[in-house]
């Protein structure tokens, strides 16, 4: 249930008295800058009550000052100027909350990482610079009001789309973890690219052995439901309570649709191969030019008993491989894809597939010439180096070719061999070298899967490399820019198996955190719509990309009936783009409002801290419609 | 004090990215002006067009817009950020103000030369924009 309350943001109305604390960070920070000055400097704020100095802000007994401050000081709004809000923000906020005082009235100022770490030749510029960026911390958080994480009711449950090895191993770990999921696969049966792979390196296992074992697990599990031959044409709702429907595509009624209520949802869509263009390399000009899958699969087919390599009708004695096709690709050298961009990325799978590949020939059909045409070999995983060694040691020759002078290939009609291929060898010096093959095969890259619809239905995040896109992959791997909605395997980018499963897990893992209590809080840095300010123009509603996050409603404002814009926190993604387009300024972030940075910017300018205006308190701060998502149906 | 270091030079940063690039620069102890002063955003599709000029008339020299760029989380924030410096750019010219006073750029979590490159960039420019 989705109830809109209104609340005043400080309520309590008290006269606004502010805490400043310098951390001397052990050294780090006083060495450089006078953080003695800088508290000093602090205390003549109209708006400061208190301006300490300490050797480190983040002990116990630094918070305790803090916290102390807070109960006998009448404290209400706290700035600690110190290193990066990365490492100590949450600290200091627990303290506030430890104290009594909602933990939203905090600035973290970093007086550390980005000044006195770099200003080291300049102690007077240093202290300057912590004594303005510490006004205007104190700027900010004299307008800040109170704020509450948003509470969101859940639906323990999990729609997984894709049912590659990625899905598949998110949903058992789903699963495991309690929770119900549906597995949403396009295909008809589950697997995804890897049921196509013979053995998979680095392990030597069989695909379809991989395949079978996760289908059992699968299978297995109760909380499972697998939807085969179905995808996802309707997403609405916000994390904790989506509503996925689901249609199978042998239904071409809406009428047998099915609703899918989830809490959160993994996207596992996975990759397509890279079609090479008619002509690149020869590829759709001469049969004896084929792609790396079409030769896995036709090794596969090929008989244990066979003694000599076949293709097209003819035995193949030598056969040249050649790398990154489709992948590396460099502006003005390879043809641009259908969007104008050229595939710029690495396909990170290849180099060791094809050198993994380049092992089976070696091994079944020994008197088979192998020539290995790269730009660089990325053998990059544990393992795979022994592949390239191994091919290395069994006879295959290595050419590296230019990156701006891809090797070409003509068919010869009527000789010995099926063509030949022709190119500059840097590890000879650049000598051109021409080479007579019966086959060559493309390592051609991964590229994303044609998702759009699914995309549009949420407006997801297309990289430059058009995979979905994480939000950070290291600060927030796995996660998109909407919230409740995870990634996992390659349709994010290239990646093996092993990295595939490793994502799905990680999604799993987010999924069940986000999922494990009836309620989840949600940061309070969303829009918010000052009611009284709103004059219902609608111009922020053309700014939002993210569907409901804002909404037109009617409301009663004194007495009468008006349209204002409303937003609904659990949709909305705290971008701002919404805010610059409202001219009475009646949206803003909470917690980073026009307002606040208006005055930091005063601050910076100002050449007294003391000379800046008093602010009396907060309590005068107009209603604010604030949507509130209350827990359980 | 040298020139540089007198000058009010505005970094809007953004979380995800360049306001941890930042830090990064910080963590190997590379060295710029304190004339310096970084603020980070969620996003700077944020800023209005007026933020900017008022920034300009209330004394900032410069202002460097570190973007995420590509990069960015926020669906069509990148493009309509780019659309809006533009529509700045425009307006700073109306008013005489020079434009080589605003930069939008793109930096990621470890991106230590081009933050380096950005700063004495813009340095540069006010004070060629101040000589003339
Ligand atoms: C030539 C080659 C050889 C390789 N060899 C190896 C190897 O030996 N070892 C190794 O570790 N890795 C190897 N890889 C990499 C491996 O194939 C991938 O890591 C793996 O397939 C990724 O799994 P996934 O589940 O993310 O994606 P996929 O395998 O692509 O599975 C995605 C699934 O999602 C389904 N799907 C797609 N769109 C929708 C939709 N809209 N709705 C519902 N379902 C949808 C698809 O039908 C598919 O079942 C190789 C890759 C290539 C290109």
């Amino acid at each position: 249930m989705t109830e809109t309350n209104t609340s005043a943001l400080n309520p309590s109305g008290d006269p606004i008295r502010v805490g400043v604390y310098v951390c001397h960070c052990g050294g780090n920070i006083s060495d450089i800058i006078d953080t003695k000055a800088v508290a000093a400097e602090l205390a003549g704020h109209p708006n400061v009550a208190v301006s300490n100095d300490y050797m480190f802000m983040c002990s116990d007994p630094g918070q305790a000052l803090i916290i102390d401050d807070i109960k006998a000081n009448h404290i209400n709004r706290v700035v600690v100027a110190a290193c990066s809000p990365t490492l100590h923000e949450l600290t200091f906020r627990k303290a506030l909350h430890r104290a009594g005082l909602n933990p939203y009235l905090f600035e973290h100022v970093n007086i550390r990482e980005q000044a006195s770490w770099v200003h080291k030749g300049d102690h007077e510029g240093a202290t300057r610079k912590a004594v303005r960026l510490v006004a205007a911390g104190v700027e900010k958080v004299v307008r800040q009001d109170e704020l509450f994480p948003i509470k969101v009711g859940v639906e323990p449950h999990v729609v997984v789309v894709g049912g590659g090895v990625a899905g598949m191993s998110a949903a058992v770990a789903l699963a495991g973890r309690g929770l119900g999921v549906t597995l949403v696969e396009k295909g008809v049966a589950l697997g995804g690219r890897v049921a196509d792979l013979d053995r998979v390196y680095p392990t030597e296992e069989r695909g379809a052995d991989l395949v079978q074992d996760l289908t059992r697990q699968v299978g297995g599990h109760s909380r499972i439901d697998v939807r085969l031959g179905s995808e996802v044409v309707g997403l609405d709702g916000h994390v904790g309570k989506f509503a996925v429907t689901v249609r199978a595509s042998s239904v071409a009624s809406e009428d047998q649709d099915r609703l899918v209520r989830a809490g959160a949802i993994v996207i596992a869509t996975g990759f397509d191969h890279y079609r090479p263009a008619q002509g690149e390399h020869g590829f759709g000009e001469s049969p004896a030019v084929i792609t790396l899958p079409d030769f896995q699969s036709a090794l596969r087919q090929c008989p244990a008993s066979q003694t000599s390599l076949q293709a097209n009708g003819r035995s193949v004695r030598s056969v040249a491989f050649i790398h990154c096709v489709g992948s590396r690709q460099i502006d003005g050298v390879h043809a641009p894809q259908a969007d104008g961009k050229v595939n710029d990325y690495c396909s990170r799978t290849c180099c060791t597939a094809t050198l993994h590949t380049i092992r089976q020939v070696q091994s079944r059909f020994p008197d088979v010439d192998v020539y290995d045409l790269h730009k660089d070999i990325r053998t990059y995983g544990r393992g795979h180096e022994a592949y390239y060694e191994e091919a290395s040691r069994a006879g295959a020759l290595f050419f590296r070719f230019p990156d701006d002078e891809p090797p070409t290939f003509a068919a010869s009609t009527g000789g010995k061999c099926a063509g030949t291929i022709t190119t500059r060898d840097i590890l000879t010096w650049g000598e051109e070298l021409e080479i007579p093959v019966d086959l060559v095969v493309l390592a051609t890259g991964m590229v994303p899967r044609d998702i759009a619809s699914l995309i549009d239905l949420r407006k997801l995040p297309v990289g430059a490399d058009r995979f979905l896109q994480e939000v950070h992959p290291k600060l927030r791997p796995v996660e998109i820019g909407v919230a409740g909605i995870l990634l996992a395997g390659a349709c994010q980018g290239p990646m093996d198996i092993n990295e595939a499963c490793t994502a799905a897990q990680t999604a799993a893992v987010k999924a069940a955190i986000l999922l494990a209590n009836p309620t989840i809080e949600l940061d309070p840095f969303v829009a918010v719509v000052d009611g009284e300010r709103c004059d219902g123009c609608e111009k922020c509603l053309a700014e939002c990309e993210y569907k409901g996050a804002l909404t037109m409603a009617d409301l009663q404002l004194a007495g009468a009936t008006v349209r204002r814009a409303v937003v609904n926190p659990a949709m909305c993604v705290g971008c701002g783009a919404c805010v610059a387009a409202c001219p009475p300024r009646a949206v803003n972030v909470a917690g980073w409002t026009l307002d606040q940075f208006d005055a930091m910017v005063d601050a910076i300018v100002a050449e007294d801290v003391g000379a800046l205006a008093h602010t009396e308190c907060r309590a005068g701060v107009r209603h604010i419609e604030f949507a509130v998502i209350s827990g359980g149906n | 004090m040298s020139p540089e270091d007198d000058l009010k030079i505005l970094i809007i940063t953004t979380m995800i990215s360049s306001y941890p690039g930042a830090n990064t620069v910080g963590q190997a102890r590379l060295q710029y002006s304190p004339g310096t002063f970084i603020v980070r955003v969620p996003d700077p599709v944020m800023f209005p067009e007026e933020f900017y000029l008022d920034s300009f008339a209330k004394g900032i020299d410069g202002i460097i817009i570190m973007s995420s760029g590509s990069d960015c989380p926020y669906e069509g924030a990148y493009p309509r950020l780019s659309k809006r410096v533009g529509r700045v750019y425009a307006r700073m010219k109306e008013q005489g103000i020079d434009t080589s006073r605003l930069k939008l750029t793109t930096i990621c979590t470890v991106c230590k030369a081009a933050f380096l490159k950005e700063i004495r960039e813009m340095q540069q420019n006010i004070l060629k924009a101040k000589a003339a």
